[in-house]
């Protein structure tokens, strides 16, 4: 019997001393936390905040995990109870406890080693219990399926509105097709060198002496009238300019070599 | 020639540079796009600013060969409002891009900008410049600082020289965004505020650092 019950023992004292650690590491983190918001709150960012929670939250479901453990005795089967109670301060719980707990008296028993709710809560859990136990079962029933319909339908628009949301955002990050480089191009090159823009239009320096027909000119003028006949709209309407141009060029008081 | 001496002492008398981030946006989006710019610009409680004007780029080529034309032409942007018929005239330079150094965050390239009198194209003709081509632009205007941002769509006119809108032809479905600033040489902290500004518009639109030189006509 020696060897088993110290066996035993040896486990509840290893997972006793991780549970230790644990709360330890928590109480470290939560501390901290709570220094840096009382002191260096100024320089405290949102996301911060968020590390800090996401840091304890972890801290309290990795104790919690602890306790589930198969490793872990069932706790609740070790009882403790006080043997002494007395109103002296004992220098050894106060170190223990880093001085929150100064003396194992009357006062502080009750709340620590409390196994129970509080008498009013027990109470309203009394109250509660009598009127559940006072509906009839079909009654119950009927609430039963009220409340389940109802939870399943929020849980559909829930879920609607979820996948909706998810579409929305990622039709948002894989299309944002505001602007279509292509146009960009077009628009650029049409504002900076006037592609698309230029008309076919040889008259307008056809009878233009001050620069004289040169060949190049010559040439452009056999390259774009071949194009201008397809568009009668653009053809018709040069012959406006060329009077001008020509206006103007007899008018032309100088001469060029 | 005459003229080969004039576009650099036009430059000597104010040597300003422009500098330029081009992007474009689907009509679609449009309002979207000015909402946000109101919001980040001065005047953001007054209405829209808008423009509509019609540009009309005159060149003189002097070199036979066609092959280096492009390059070697001296062109003019005159514009006037058709919105505004009392504002005056309005005749441009621009320079070809800068090749500079990749890092820059925007193209930069010189700029002159002069108010002129209704006759200037007359006065360009007789100088021997022809008409290249032209355009109708009508758009948004917004200013923050000295920095320019316009949002316009560019039409293209089905006859020449008739500028009522029953005549204009949207070149695209897309409004051309430009956010642009002129100032005088060697300023190059105005890029890096150009690139901050534009980092605010994405990913609406993207405002980049356009070569021109990948442009074909």
């Amino acid at each position: 019997m020696q060897a088993p019950q110290s066996k035993e023992e040896k486990q509840l004292e290893t997972s006793l001393d991780d549970l230790l650690q644990r709360v330890r590491e928590l109480k470290q983190g939560i501390s901290s936390f709570i220094y840096k918001l009382e002191n260096d709150y100024q320089n405290i960012s949102w996301p911060n905040m968020m590390e800090h929670f996401g840091v304890l939250s972890s801290g309290l479901s990795t104790t919690k995990r602890l306790l589930k453990a198969e490793k872990m005795p069932l706790l609740r089967n070790y009882v403790l109870f006080p043997i002494l109670l007395s109103p002296d301060r004992d220098p050894h719980l106060e170190k223990l406890t880093e001085g929150r707990v100064l003396a194992f008296n009357h006062e502080v028993v009750p709340d620590y080693l409390r196994t129970k709710p509080e008498p009013e809560v027990e109470e309203k859990v009394q109250l509660l219990s009598v009127k559940a136990s006072s509906i009839t079962p079909e009654v119950a029933q009927k609430q039963l399926t009220a409340l389940n319909k109802i939870t399943s339908n929020i849980l559909d628009i829930i879920n609607a509105s979820s996948d909706e949301w998810d579409k929305d955002s990622n039709q948002k990050n894989v299309v944002p097709s505001t602007s279509s480089p292509q146009d960009t191009l077009t628009l650029i090159s049409a504002i900076t060198k006037g592609s698309k823009l230029r008309r076919p239009d040889p008259t307008s320096m056809q009878q233009c002496p001050p620069m004289g027909p040169t060949q190049q000119q010559q040439m452009q003028q056999q390259q774009q009238l071949q194009p201008q006949k397809p568009m009668p709209v653009v053809g018709r309407v040069p012959s406006t300019i060329k009077t001008n141009i020509k206006a103007a060029a007899t008018s032309h008081p100088y001469q060029r070599p | 020639m005459e003229t080969t001496s004039l576009a650099p002492s036009l430059k000597n008398i104010a040597p300003q540079q422009e500098y330029l981030l081009q992007a474009s946006i689907l009509d679609a989006n449009r309002d979207v796009l000015l909402h946000r710019l109101r919001g980040l610009c001065d005047n953001a409680e007054s209405n829209f600013e808008t423009f509509a004007d019609y540009e009309a780029v005159y060149v003189l080529s002097f070199l036979e060969s066609s092959a280096v034309q492009q390059s070697q032409a001296v062109s003019f942007r005159v514009r006037h409002a058709l919105d505004d018929p009392e504002a005056p005239d309005h005749i441009r330079y621009i320079g070809q891009a800068e090749l500079g150094d990749r890092a820059r965050p925007t193209l930069v390239r010189a700029c002159l900008d002069v108010a002129c009198s209704s006759n200037v194209r007359e006065f360009l003709q007789e100088m021997g410049f022809k008409l290249d081509y032209d355009c109708v632009m009508k758009g948004y205007f917004f200013h923050k600082g000295r920095m320019k941002v316009t949002v316009y769509k560019i039409f293209r006119l089905l006859q020449p020289g008739k500028t009522d809108s029953s005549n204009w032809e949207p070149l695209s479905m897309s409004h051309l965004v430009e956010l642009s600033v002129v100032a005088p040489l060697g300023q190059e902290q105005i890029g890096e505020d150009m690139k901050n500004f534009a980092e605010q518009l994405k990913p609406l639109v993207v405002l980049e650092k356009f070569d021109h030189r990948r442009l074909h006509n």
